[in-house]
Formats: structure tokens, C-alpha cells, sequence
């Protein structure tokens, strides 16, 4: 890989890459099939959280009781890359590192304050999940590093994540605007709240100031409408014809507010 | 671990194969191209249709996007692993005895796909099918046959039985359904010669520029596998082809000038590696472009440049229809309604992308390709290579859908070409990014309408003015002119018209044929205007239509006295219980006050003339009786999924008498048929059944002269034949005048639509519920395919009115053009009404085309039924709703 010169790909499930190739976007110099590498295929609980190997197949997260349970958000966001057809091969890592804005798994492993743990030809280091991205397409990973496992925290009592995505057909599409919210509680009180958004800049955000308005709230229509006012400053968006600037800022408002009362509703019962 | 030659072995339908191939290639293609498995289709090579789903050790996957060396040690199974000796399995007969198979080419990954759920799940309900079905695009059924025939296998009922002898009014199975369920039908990218070269279009990355190519040496040094490159100086005939007469226009090969981005500049013709790895940026070609004339209204803006040199104005064509003196009868009116609509190009999206290949044989060229027009395909080929009709033999493959986008030229000319040239047969398949740039649309429209009613809710006036962007070469725009102006109106009988179009040259997409041919753009303006003169007048929307339809002893805009067979107010007739009932549904749901959730019901009407406008199109058919008893009808209609191969079937053993089982088809071949005509305009059961009976009672009264001669004892007058029945069967149409007064058309389909749909007001997004659809038909020669036609109808509708939107160079794929998938479709209610057209055979009318035309203004006013907002821009996107609900204050 590192021979490569950088120009080498993963291929975890091939699913983009293969159709890259095809566009003549990209012409590896060497593609490193990773499907086989066993570290990087399992899921193991490991201090109280999740270790997820970067192939993992969407499929398999989506199969694993436990994750379900503990993060029930970013399993929906990972269970929405691609088709049926497709879920059995895309993974985690793989939708992450093509960097797309829009990548479903995203906002939900930012809002979750996943780590990833990559390895590379000086070592291992750790990176949350929010620095990968550099832009459209591009990430911060140097030649020769790849993504090795996706790291969720442990899940406290009375906590709850969820994701929503805005699509304009019922399935197989590419979100105009996706939102995921991790939340914890004291009795009725949020202790803790991150919220990732994506499609609304040109990398997935951590919106700190959504979270501040969240935190030491009872979830009130104010402290709603304040985190969603934040999530709104937030959106860089752009105007295409999947949504304009101002729709898609405007649906990052409401997205917020809907996966806010959905995560909540988990807490209660967690 | 880059290519590595050893073998990648692997088990394919409980057989062990191992294939010497790069470990990256896909493994769809290795199904296909090296084991010959071509049952695996490939609709998009980019993981979004589905049409290449098998499964691998039991799990569904996307051949395309799985490298074969990911197969290795593990188990394929592809769709032609699914019959056992000889017999299907109880999907496929399900989706046989369903008629869940239209054109075909998304049957296989369907297949796998829901084999994949039954395996999983032995009793899976309707979401859990939805789902595991939800990555496979179809572009024909509308999905609901398909969950139906899932559904009742895991029901474990006994499958449903085939009916394979029923005459008219049978729901007699597709006669050709066999072949697509196991796998074996040969599409038009299924079958080549092992010889054969490949070609590849270079295409115009600019919307318009001049062009130069340079020194082409280079290029056959650097690769040694390129045989030849073609240029427009190597198109024999006239460089210009085109539908009508008139409208020649279109290039084989630019000839220093594109017009749109897709436009065929050069062909190269080598090997298929070769071919694969030369990229545009290799070929020496400099361009200049020109500032690009977007949009009709830059088309006709003062100063524009021409796009073609004989047209000033970069008009095509002006359609006019004028009868009465509306503006008079608009100030005499109670109620006025008036309205500006937009409406973008649509992309027929079918799932087959275009493709054939050629040969020369002497001074002839054999063309196996995926049209819809054989006959028209061969007269155009002979054209451009300057040959005589007879000399060009089109051998129609299976299509996979065409909805009227194979009723252009695409790979044939091209093929022909070079295959005449090099004395070697030449194959072509469009990639899907290619099939999208190059290949025509819908045209986008603009009208502006205003409609007007005495105070008792009769319609006294309709203005109508459209601008269509008929994009850079002629195509069908012609159509726009005749056909848009006719229906206008809607299926109403209006005393005071004027209704006029342009059609209106750009650098876009030329924008040809597409089931409709205008009149959905039109019906969206009508019915939204129905809408609101009701609304004015205090008129319940239903009844104010049925006040106002055509019926019995109308006359039409054109002046046309409607005889027979105007079965509109029947149809509206069958929806007012349910037109009630959902109505109030939807009205006692948002009393609930379910949040953001507001329900509302919408409906909409058409009416569509049945073939050619005013033109003579005739259909000839035959059939022949064999020694042996057997028959065999000699049809051009082609059969593009929608059925026709099984209704002329249907129609000619009514006609003669005889199980439906008695009689073989040979269709399309130009050089075994008669010329059937195109399968466009709703034509081929009215106008090519026509024929078909025609031809079958003309073997009936041969037959019935011979008395009871044995035929075995008979003389063949042609080969493998004792007798042969023809018939010939043209519409009677007349001329329209310069104010479009005349009869069009010799019949019309009626039809009336309800859309009960789901708006959520906080995103803006549109879930349809139900749909209820009443058509008439005349007679329904088979009631399984017009359900069929009616579904498939309704999902282009909803695509339409929701979600299709083409941009030339933004969404040349399926996933940034979004087609419906299986979870947008609602269930779908059908009302068939058999107002029997005495000119029809055995009263039947067409129905391909009406199943569009309604839904998308149902939908457009259940959202105003809804919220009270109207979108008058389709699609009505969740942007554009929620800028609209927010404009009304119904949004936050
Ligand atoms: S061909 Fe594989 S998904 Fe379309
Ligand atoms: S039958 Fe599904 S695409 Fe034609």
C-alpha cells in the first residue's frame, strides 16, 4: 500500500470504488482488499462500548442486538447506506472515508463521539470522528493510513441517540439534509448532548452550540428552538436541485427538533 | 494484489467454474461476458437498480459492484438457477400467473432478490417485502404485481393458475413471459457474435461548441487494439436523420458543431479492452464552446443564436386549434381561473440502456438492436447510409422498456456504420450516464391557461398557450404542434378555445416521444384550473367535471362530433364512493390534528387520442396455417413489456376460434413482417389489433371456404404455409385546417384518477396513499395487462409530479435522477369502464399512455385539498412544497 505511493485504495466492499474506477474518477495504482483482514471485520464489546471493525458490513451492524440496543441511532444511519443489495458488503469505514457530506453514517457517529482508530505506516493513532473529514471527497488521512475500527463510548443509563435524514423518494438516496442526536439525562435533566448534521457543509458538522442549548434543559419547545436556531447558523449548504440553501437550512431545524424528542423517548426507556 | 491471473474459482448455480480474470473485475461482467450467464442484467453498473442482483452464498448483492475476486470459494447463484428441470420455481410462476413481469429486465434481480427474502423470512408481510425488494428499480409494472406475486408465494397458497387459451376478455398470461423469468430472453445487450468489435460513442462534454479533431495516429500507436475511428465524413448517406420529413436534422456524427452535451462526435471500434481503456481525454478532439441557449424563453429571446440555419426564430413548429370566440365568452363568465405552469424534462428511465450490434451481409446490414420501431429504424438507417430500404434488416431483440425513448435512432446508425465498413460485426451498449445524456426526453414546459364558467358550472372558454423546449434537434417536437393543442382543453366539451404551442429549439436534450406525447405537461393546467373554477363556483371538483365532460354527441375543440365510445362520466360515475369517502377521511384525519401530518384527496381526468394525429398509420398483419393445424401471426407491433405480443394473440384466436395456445408468434423482423407501425401512441391494441383481427377472419372465411378439407392434404402457397389470412387496418382521421379544425384521431381513451396523499408540512415531503383509477378502455382485451399498463402508468405519473427532474451533466445516473422505487408506489385501486369502441377491435381502445396522464395533477390537487397551497412547477419537490407552504403560512 504504501508502495503505492498513495495512490492505493481500500476496497472494503467495493461498492463506490468499483463504480470510481468505472467513472474514471479514480485509477488506483494498487487496491488492498481489507475484507479479509480480521481485526478489521468483527465487532467486539471492549470497555463498556463498541469496537467496530472498519468492514464491517452494514448488514452485520445492523444484525448485532447489543449495538442496536446501546446506539439504536447510528445503527438506522448505517443501515440506510445503499440498497439491500448493497448493505450486505457497504460498511462503516468505507461510507466514512469516501467523505461525502451527505454519507448517512456521519452526523449519527459524530453525534456519537465515536473514535477511530487508524492504523498507518508510523503507527497507530486515534482521531474522533468529526476531524476526518476535510471536504467533499477528501479526508485527513495521510498516504498509507487507513481506518481500522470505529470506537463507541460506553452507554450510561438514561441515554439515547437517534438519526433522520431527508430524502425525496422512500429509499436508495442520498440525503438532503441528515441529522443525528446523542443524548444523556439526570432524571429529566440533559446532562450531555452532541448533534451531527450532514449535507448542509461541505464536511459533516458537530454543531457544539446545539448541544450547549440542549444541555441543562429539560427539553423545552425553547431550549428546542434554540438548539434548532443553532443547527440553522450552522448550515453552509448548497443549492442544488436536491434542495435550496434555504430549504435545507430550514429542514436542519426541524430535523433537529424531530431526532431531539425521538433520542429522548429512547433515554426514558434506556 | 493488483492483477494477479491466477484463477478465482467459484460455484454458480451448484457449478464449480473458475475464470481467469483481473481480481478486480466485476462480477456481474464475468457472468455475463465470460460464463455466458447473460440473465444477469446491467441497468447502471453503479449499484442503483438492482438489475444485476444475484445472491451470493444466499444474500442478495449487486453483481456489478462486487469484484469477482470477493467470489471466490463462495457460492453464485443467478436467476437462471432458479428453474429445475425445466420447471419454474413457485416465484417464478407467481410472478407468471401475476403478470409481474412486463418488460422483463428487472424480473431476474426482482427474482433473486425476493428468493433471498423467502429463504430468510417463509412468511414475510407486505413491509418486509418493500424492503427486501426496495434496491431493484423497475420502470414498467409499478411495482404492486411484483408485491402481489411475492406475497402469495409466501402466503404458501397454491400458485395462481396461468391461463394460457383465453380469447378477449381473458387474463390470459403473457404469451412471452417464459423466457424473462428463466433468464433466457436476449435483450439487446445479451446476444453478439464472439467476432464482434466494440464501439464506443466520444460525446460532446459541452452543451454547444465547434469542434476540430486532430492527428488520430497517435492515438492507434498508443493502442494498438483500435481498429478505426469513425467521423461524420464516414457516414455514407445524408448526415441527418429524423422522424419527420421535415425535421432532418440530427447527425450521426457532429460534423464540427454539437448542439448538446451527449451529442455523438466520433465512434471508436476495437477490441473490447481497448475500447474500455481509451478515455475521452486520450482522443484528440479541440473544442470551442459557444454560450449554451438554455431554456425555451433563451430559445426565442430577440437575438438569439440560431441553432439551425433554415430556422430564423429557432421555432420548430407552431400548433394552433381555434374554434368560437373565447375572450368574447370569458367576459360573459361567472368564474375565471387562470394559471402559469413549469414542468422539467423527464428521463423515460428504462432499465435496458440502449444497445445492438451489426453486421454486413453482401450489400445488406442485419441490425440486432432494442427499439420500437423496426420498420421507421429501418428506412432511417437505409437513409444515412444512402442504401434502400430492403437493403437494412432490423431484428428487433427483447426490449426492456422504451415508454417512446427507443423511437429515436440511438446505437444503429452508429453499428451500422462501421460494421458496413469494416466488414466485421460491431456491437454497441450505452453505459446509463451515456443512455441519459444522449438519448431524448420529455419536453419541459411552460403554459400559461385560463379557463372560464357560467354561473350553472359549464365551461364556456379555454386560452392556452405552452412554450415546449423541444432541445437541440427535431425529433418528435412536430408532435407538441398537433397533439398539445387538440387536448388542451382536457376531456371537456368547451365552446370557445384557442389553444396554441411552440415548440422551441436549445442546447439541451433533444426532447422527443414519451408516453404522452405533451398532454400530461398539459393536463397538469387543465386540471389544476378544473380545481379552481370549482372552488369558485362553489362546485364539488368531482361533479364539476362530470358536468363538463365529453360524452356521446360532444364536439371536441377540433370540431370533432364524438360518435361513441365516451366513457369519461362512467368513469367518474365508478370513483364518487370512493371520491367520498376518502375525502372525508382525509378531512376528519386533520381534525385529529396529527402534528405536522395533513391528509387530502385530489382528482384528475384525461383524455387521449389514439394514434397518429391526423395522420395516416396503418397496420398490416398476418397469419399463416400450417399442415399441422397450427398458426403462426406474422406481427410488426413490437412488444416493449406493455404487452401487445400477448393481446394480438388474444385478439386473433378470438377471431379465429382457437385456443390461444394454437397460435406462434413471430414478431418485429422487418424482413418477416409487414410493417406494424410504431408501438407509440396508445396505437397497437386499436390499430395493430385491428389488423390482426382483420387478418384472422380473413384466414377464417379461407378456411371455412375449404369446407372440411383435411389440410394436411393441402399445397403450400409459401413455405411451412397452406393458407395465410392478412389484414390492414388504418385509422380514419382527416386533415386538421389552419385553425386545427377536423378529426384528429378515429378514438379516445377517457379516464379519471383519485390521489389520496400524506403531506408532511414541517419538510415538505409527499407520501402517496392510495390511488383509485378509472379508465376507459372500449373493451379490455386482457384485464391483467391493462392493470398492468395502468400501474406502470401511475408510477411515471407520481415520478412526475413528485421527483423526475433532468439536468443535463447533474443527474446523467439513478441515483441523482430519482425514479420511484417499490416503497413510493401506493396500492392502486383499477375500475375498468367498457364503453366499447365500435371501431376497435372487439370494442378495445389503447391504454399505454392514459395511465400517465392523470396522476400527477390528482396528486397536485389532493395537495391542495391537503394544505391549501398549490405548486403549479412539477416536480413538486419537498423544496419547492415547503417554499410553498411556508409562502402560505402553513409551515413555520
Ligand atoms: S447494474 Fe448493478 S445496480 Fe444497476
Ligand atoms: S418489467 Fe420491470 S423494468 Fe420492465
Amino acid at each position: 500500500m504504501a508502495a503505492a505511493n498513495g495512490a492505493g485504495r481500500i476496497l472494503a466492499g467495493g461498492t463506490d470504488l468499483l463504480v470510481q474506477m468505472r467513472a474514471g474518477v479514480v485509477a488506483p495504482g494498487a487496491i488492498v482488499d481489507v475484507k479479509r483482514i480480521a481485526e478489521m471485520t468483527t465487532i467486539v464489546e471492549e470497555l463498556g462500548g463498541f469496537r467496530i471493525g472498519a468492514a464491517v458490513s452494514a448488514a452485520v451492524i445492523g444484525e448485532h442486538e447489543r449495538l442496536a440496543q446501546a446506539w439504536p441511532g447510528v445503527v438506522e444511519a448505517v443501515n440506510l447506506i445503499g440498497s439491500k443489495q448493497v448493505q450486505g458488503r457497504a460498511s462503516a469505514g468505507g461510507n466514512l472515508c469516501n467523505a461525502s457530506p451527505a454519507a448517512d453514517s456521519g452526523p449519527a457517529l459524530v453525534a456519537a463521539g465515536a473514535m477511530l482508530t487508524i492504523q498507518g505506516p508510523k503507527g497507530r493513532r486515534d482521531l474522533p470522528v468529526e476531524k476526518l473529514h476535510a471536504g467533499p471527497g477528501r479526508t485527513t488521512l495521510e498516504p498509507g493510513e487507513l481506518i481500522v475500527s470505529i470506537v463507541l463510548p460506553p452507554r450510561p443509563a438514561r441515554s439515547g441517540d437517534a438519526y433522520l435524514r431527508l430524502i425525496p423518494r422512500t429509499e436508495m438516496d442520498i440525503a438532503v439534509v441528515g441529522c443525528g442526536v446523542s443524548l444523556a439525562f439526570e432524571g429529566d435533566v440533559c446532562t450531555s448532548a452532541r448533534v451531527g448534521l450532514g449535507a448542509v457543509a461541505p464536511t459533516v458538522l458537530l454543531v457544539g452550540d446545539a448541544a450547549s442549548a440542549l444541555i441543562g434543559s429539560r427539553l423545552e419547545p425553547d431550549a428546542i428552538a434554540r438548539a434548532a436556531a443553532a443547527c440553522r447558523a450552522a448550515c453552509r449548504p448548497i443549492d442544488d436541485k436536491r434542495g435550496t440553501i434555504a430549504y435545507r437550512t430550514k429542514i436542519a431545524g426541524v430535523l433537529l427538533a424531530r431526532a431531539t424528542a425521538i433520542a429522548a423517548q429512547r433515554a426514558r426507556s434506556h | 494484489m493488483s492483477a494477479a491471473t491466477d484463477k478465482i474459482a467459484f460455484n454458480v448455480n451448484g457449478r464449480d467454474v473458475a475464470v481467469a480474470a483481473a481480481p478486480q473485475t466485476r462480477l456481474a461482467d464475468v457472468l455475463r461476458e465470460e460464463l455466458g450467464l447473460t440473465g444477469t442484467k446491467i441497468g447502471c453498473n453503479a449499484g442503483d437498480c438492482g438489475a444485476c442482483t444475484i445472491r451470493l452464498d444466499g444474500a442478495q448483492v449487486c453483481a456489478c459492484l462486487m469484484p469477482v475476486a470477493q467470489a471466490a470459494g463462495r457460492r453464485v447463484e443467478t436467476v437462471e438457477g432458479l428453474a429445475r428441470d425445466g420447471r419454474l420455481s413457485p416465484l417464478q410462476q407467481a410472478f407468471h400467473a401475476h403478470g409481474a413481469a412486463q418488460c422483463g429486465i428487472c424480473t431476474p434481480g426482482m427474482l433473486m432478490a425476493a428468493e433471498d427474502l423467502l429463504a430468510r423470512d417463509a412468511a414475510p408481510d407486505e413491509a418486509a417485502v418493500l424492503d427486501a425488494l426496495g434496491g431493484v428499480l423497475c420502470r414498467c409494472t409499478g411495482y404492486r404485481k411484483i408485491v402481489d406475486a411475492v406475497l402469495s408465494v409466501a402466503a404458501g397458497a397454491q400458485p395462481a393458475p396461468v391461463d394460457v387459451d383465453g380469447g378477449v376478455g381473458a387474463r390470459l398470461a403473457k404469451v412471452d413471459a417464459l423466457p424473462k423469468l428463466t433468464g433466457a430472453e436476449a435483450y439487446g445487450a445479451d446476444a453478439w457474435p464472439a467476432d464482434a468489435l466494440v464501439l464506443r460513442a466520444v460525446r460532446s462534454p459541452h452543451a454547444a461548441a465547434r469542434f476540430t479533431v486532430g492527428d488520430l495516429a497517435p492515438l492507434h500507436a498508443r493502442f494498438p487494439g483500435l481498429v478505426r475511428v469513425f467521423s461524420a465524413a464516414d457516414v455514407p448517406g445524408p448526415n441527418a436523420f429524423g422522424i419527420y420529413p421535415v425535421g432532418k436534422d440530427q447527425p450521426v456524427l457532429a460534423d464540427g458543431e454539437v448542439r448538446y452535451r451527449g451529442e455523438a462526435v466520433l465512434a471508436l471500434v476495437g477490441d473490447g479492452a481497448t475500447i474500455a481503456a481509451i478515455r475521452d481525454e486520450d482522443v484528440p478532439v479541440s473544442w470551442a464552446p459557444l454560450d449554451p441557449i438554455l431554456g425555451a424563453a433563451a430559445g426565442v429571446a430577440p437575438g438569439a443564436r440560431r441553432l439551425h440555419a433554415r430556422l430564423e426564430d429557432n421555432v420548430l413548429v407552431r400548433g394552433r386549434v381555434a374554434r368560437g370566440d373565447p375572450d368574447a365568452a370569458e367576459s360573459a363568465a361567472a368564474a375565471v381561473a387562470t394559471g402559469r405552469f413549469e414542468t422539467s424534462f423527464v428521463e423515460h428511465a428504462y432499465i435496458e440502456p440502449e444497445a445492438g450490434w451489426a453486421r454486413r451481409v453482401g450489400d445488406r446490414v442485419e441490425i440486432f438492436v432494442t427499439t420500437q420501431t423496426p420498420y421507421m429504424d429501418r428506412d432511417e438507417v437505409a437513409h444515412v447510409m444512402g442504401l434502400k430500404p430492403d437493403q437494412v434488416r432490423i431484428i428487433p431483440s427483447a426490449v426492456g422498456g422504451g415508454f417512446g425513448g427507443k423511437l429515436d435512432l440511438s446505437v444503429q446508425p452508429l453499428i451500422a456504420i462501421a460494421a458496413w465498413h469494416l466488414k466485421r460485426p460491431v456491437r454497441c451498449v450505452y453505459t446509463r450516464p451515456e443512455s441519459m445524456a444522449s438519448s431524448t426526453k420529455r419536453h419541459p414546459a411552460t403554459i400559461a391557461a385560463r379557463f372560464s364558467a357560467d354561473r350553472d358550472g359549464h365551461l364556456l372558454s379555454a386560452v392556452f398557450e405552452g412554450d415546449f423546449n423541444t432541445g437541440a434537434y427535431a425529433s418528435w417536437g412536430p408532435t407538441v404542434a398537433n397533439r398539445v393543442p387538440v387536448h388542451a382543453t382536457g376531456p371537456y366539451a368547451v365552446p370557445h378555445v384557442r389553444a396554441t404551442t411552440r415548440a422551441i429549439h436549445t442546447n439541451e436534450p433533444p426532447s422527443g416521444a414519451f408516453r404522452g406525447f405533451g398532454v400530461p405537461q398539459a393536463a397538469v393546467a387543465h386540471e389544476t384550473l378544473m380545481d379552481e373554477l370549482a372552488a369558485g363556483l362553489g362546485i364539488d371538483p368531482l361533479e364539476f367535471r362530470h358536468r363538463n365532460a365529453l360524452r356521446v354527441g360532444s364536439v371536441t375543440a377540433t370540431g370533432q362530433r364524438l360518435e361513441a365510445s365516451a366513457g369519461l362520466q362512467a368513469c367518474l360515475d365508478a370513483l364518487r364512493p370512493r371520491w367520498r369517502d376518502l375525502r372525508a377521511a382525509a378531512e376528519a384525519f386533520n381534525k385529529t390534528g396529527a402534528g405536522a401530518l395533513r391528509r387530502g384527496v385530489g382528482v384528475a381526468c384525461m383524455w387521449y387520442g389514439i394514434g397518429n394525429t391526423s395522420m395516416s398509420n396503418p397496420s398490416e398483419m398476418e397469419i399463416g396455417v400450417a399442415r399441422d393445424g397450427r398458426f403462426t401471426l406474422f406481427s410488426g407491433a413490437l412488444d416493449i413489456g406493455q404487452g401487445s405480443n400477448t393481446i394480438m394473440t388474444q385478439i386473433a384466436a378470438e377471431a379465429l376460434g382457437v385456443p390461444a395456445s394454437r397460435i406462434r408468434l413471430v414478431t418485429g423482423d422487418t424482413d418477416l413482417t409487414r410493417d406494424a407501425g410504431k408501438t407509440s401512441a396508445s396505437r397497437q391494441t386499436f390499430v395493430s389489433g385491428n389488423a390482426a383481427r382483420l387478418a384472422a377472419e380473413d384466414l377464417r372465411a379461407q378456411l371455412a371456404r375449404l369446407g372440411n378439407t383435411d389440410l394436411a392434404a393441402l399445397p403450400e402457397i409459401s413455405p411451412g404455409f397452406v393458407a395465410i389470412g392478412r389484414g390492414r387496418f388504418d385509422p380514419p382521421t382527416t386533415a386538421l385546417d389552419a385553425e386545427g379544425q377536423g378529426v384528429p384521431y378515429a378514438t379516445y381513451g377517457f379516464a379519471a384518477q383519485l390521489a389520496a396523499i400524506e403531506v408532511d408540512t414541517g419538510l415538505g415531503t409527499i407520501k402517496v396513499l392510495r390511488i383509485v383509477a378509472a379508465h376507459d378502455v372500449g373493451r379490455a382485451v386482457n384485464p391483467q395487462q391493462v392493470e398492468g399498463q395502468i400501474h406502470g402508468g401511475i408510477a411515471q405519473g407520481l415520478g412526475l409530479a413528485l421527483m423526475e427532474e433532468y439536468v443535463p451533466g447533474r443527474t446523467e445516473n439513478l441515483h441523482d435522477y430519482l425514479i420511484p422505487t417499490i416503497g413510493d408506489i401506493p396500492p392502486i385501486e383499477t375500475l375498468l369502464i367498457e364503453d366499447a369502441e365500435p371501431l376497435g377491435p372487439f370494442g378495445a381502445k389503447g391504454i399505454g399512455e392514459p395511465a400517465l396522464i392523470p396522476t400527477a395533477p390528482a396528486i397536485l390537487n389532493a395537495l391542495h385539498h391537503a394544505t391549501g397551497v398549490r405548486v403549479r412547477r412539477v416536480p413538486a419537490t419537498p423544496d419547492r412544497v415547503h417554499a410553498a407552504l411556508r409562502e402560505a403560512g402553513v409551515a413555520p
